[in-house]
Parts: structure tokens; C-alpha cells; sequence
């Protein structure tokens, strides 16, 4: 883990003296899990726009980035800016993918139950129990207390449950 | 279902699916850096050319103003120094519009259409 962080500090320190082939890696190595990320938070349209957004203002913040946070922690929380920036401008449109109808009892997708989340509930989940974040790294992405953090995923993951199961409304 | 089953498989079906780098991807991103540095570029060209512009006529102003205060000039004029700074910044001015590099030519082409 902390090779990796090196090899991508160094690239991005490459990046950041104009190198576009160091950055090339980086996106190279970095685009499956943001872009898996943000097409669970915008739907799969909406985020190759944010990825290609974040990945710009990467480039030009490169020297910015020192290595204290992964590499990939650094570039989500451009990413959830600029996501946010996007739900700021398009409100109230929140999930760009709508949840299909439900018959009651009818087992849901996991996009669809996802989409029936809060924005955060949502970013909590998906980047603590798909994307093997700490608490604290999705704390810190989503500026509240760790207690809350923890308290969001149980309820993300109850409300889940209970539309897995049908008994939700 | 039980809840801890149904934990593992929701954990699983969010783990980002394996596939390998997408070259087309990484390509559109060094394309549009390129596009916006060569942007970048151009707004810096743009403004430093508006800045040097900008002292050359603040510069040539000032010269018309020294020129009004000159006493042959003054003497000229009369009582009327004032008037005869604004007619030589005006006669500049039009000067400046008149000679400016495609000031007058493309809005003809754009009015008239090309032949």
C-alpha cells in the first residue's frame, strides 16, 4: 500500500512539473474505481463528465497533492466536489438513473436500492463496504463525525435490507 | 436471507467491477488537458498583448496631454487648452480605431457574407 503511494506521489510530482505521461498512468491506474464510484453516485452518463472533470483539476492541483492521503482518497474528494458542484447546479434531480417501479415484495436491484438513498448514505456505503475505505477516510470525504459516518451505513444498510425484503413502502 | 448474508453480498455487488484500464478514457483526459493548457495559453498571450496595448495608449495620452500644456500649443489655443486635449485625444482615438488590425474588415464579412 505504501509502494503504491509512493510510486503515485512520485508520478503526480512528475505530473506537477508538466509530465502528461505520469499523469496518463495515474488516470490509467485511477479511473476504474473513481469511475465505478461516481456512476454509482450520478448513473453511468453523468459520471464519465464528473471523472473527466476531476481528473482535469488533478492535473492542474498536481503539486498540491503531498502523499499524506492515498492517491485515490486525494482524487475522490476532487471528484465529490465537483459531484457536488453538478447536484448544485441540477437540483433537484439528485440520482440521474431513477429507481425502477417496484411491485411490493419485488426484489430490487442494488442500483435501484442505492438510488433510493440519500446522497451520503449512499457515498458511505458504496466507498466503505465496496470500496475498502476506512471510517475515517469517508468521514473526512463527507465532512461528518466518524459516530455519524458509522450511524449513516447502518441506516444505508437497514433501509437496504428492507428493500431487499420487500418491507419497504 | 440473513442480515449478515445479506451484508456480504451487498458489500459485494459495490466492489468496483475488474476490468482492464480504459486506454480510450485515459486518452479523452490527455486530449482535454491539452486543449485547455493550449486555452490557457492563448488567455495568457491574450491578456499580456490587452496589457502592453493598454500602456501604449495610456502612454500615447500622456504625450497628447504634455503636448496640449506645451506653450506654442497653449498660446494656439487660447483660453480653449482643454478643448484642444480633448480634440487630440479624439483625432487619436479615431486614429487608434481606424488603424487597429481587423478592427473593420471582419465585421464586413460578417455582415456582408463572404464572395
Amino acid at each position: 500500500m505504501q509502494n503504491a503511494n509512493d510510486e503515485d506521489l512520485a508520478l503526480s510530482r512528475r505530473a506537477a512539473e508538466g509530465d502528461g505521461a505520469a499523469f496518463a498512468m495515474l488516470v490509467e491506474k485511477h479511473e476504474r474505481p473513481l469511475r465505478a464510484f461516481l456512476s454509482r453516485m450520478a448513473g453511468p452518463e453523468l459520471a464519465d463528465d464528473i471523472a473527466q472533470e476531476a481528473f482535469v483539476k488533478a492535473w492542474r492541483a498536481a503539486a498540491q497533492y503531498d502523499g499524506r492521503a492515498r492517491y485515490s482518497t486525494w482524487l475522490t474528494r476532487i471528484a465529490w466536489r465537483c459531484r457536488l458542484d453538478e447536484l448544485r447546479k441540477s437540483k433537484p434531480r439528485e440520482f440521474d438513473v431513477a429507481p425502477a417501479a417496484q411491485e411490493p415484495g419485488e426484489r430490487m436491484a442494488v442500483n435501484d436500492m442505492l438510488a433510493r438513498l440519500s446522497e451520503k448514505e449512499r457515498a458511505a456505503l458504496v466507498l466503505c463496504d465496496g470500496h475498502g475505505w476506512t471510517h475515517a477516510e469517508a468521514a473526512e470525504l463527507l465532512a461528518m463525525p466518524l459516530g455519524t459516518l458509522k450511524s449513516t451505513i447502518a441506516r444505508a444498510k437497514e433501509k437496504c435490507r428492507a428493500m431487499w425484503s420487500g418491507d419497504e413502502p | 436471507m440473513s442480515d449478515e448474508d445479506f451484508d456480504t453480498f451487498l458489500g459485494k455487488a459495490l466492489v468496483p467491477p475488474e476490468r482492464e484500464p480504459d486506454r480510450r478514457f485515459v486518452a479523452v483526459i490527455q486530449a482535454r488537458i491539452a486543449l485547455e493548457d493550449q486555452l490557457a495559453a492563448q488567455r495568457r498571450l491574450a491578456l499580456s498583448t490587452l496589457a502592453k496595448q493598454g500602456l501604449a495608449l495610456l502612454a500615447v495620452a500622456a504625450g497628447l496631454a504634455w503636448l496640449a500644456q506645451a506653450g506654442p500649443v497653449r498660446s494656439f489655443l487660447g483660453n480653449e487648452s482643454g478643448l484642444g486635449l480633448l480634440v487630440l485625444l479624439a483625432a487619436f482615438a479615431f486614429l487608434v480605431v481606424l488603424m487597429s488590425p481587423g478592427a473593420a474588415a471582419p465585421s464586413l464579412t460578417r455582415r456582408f457574407g463572404k464572395a
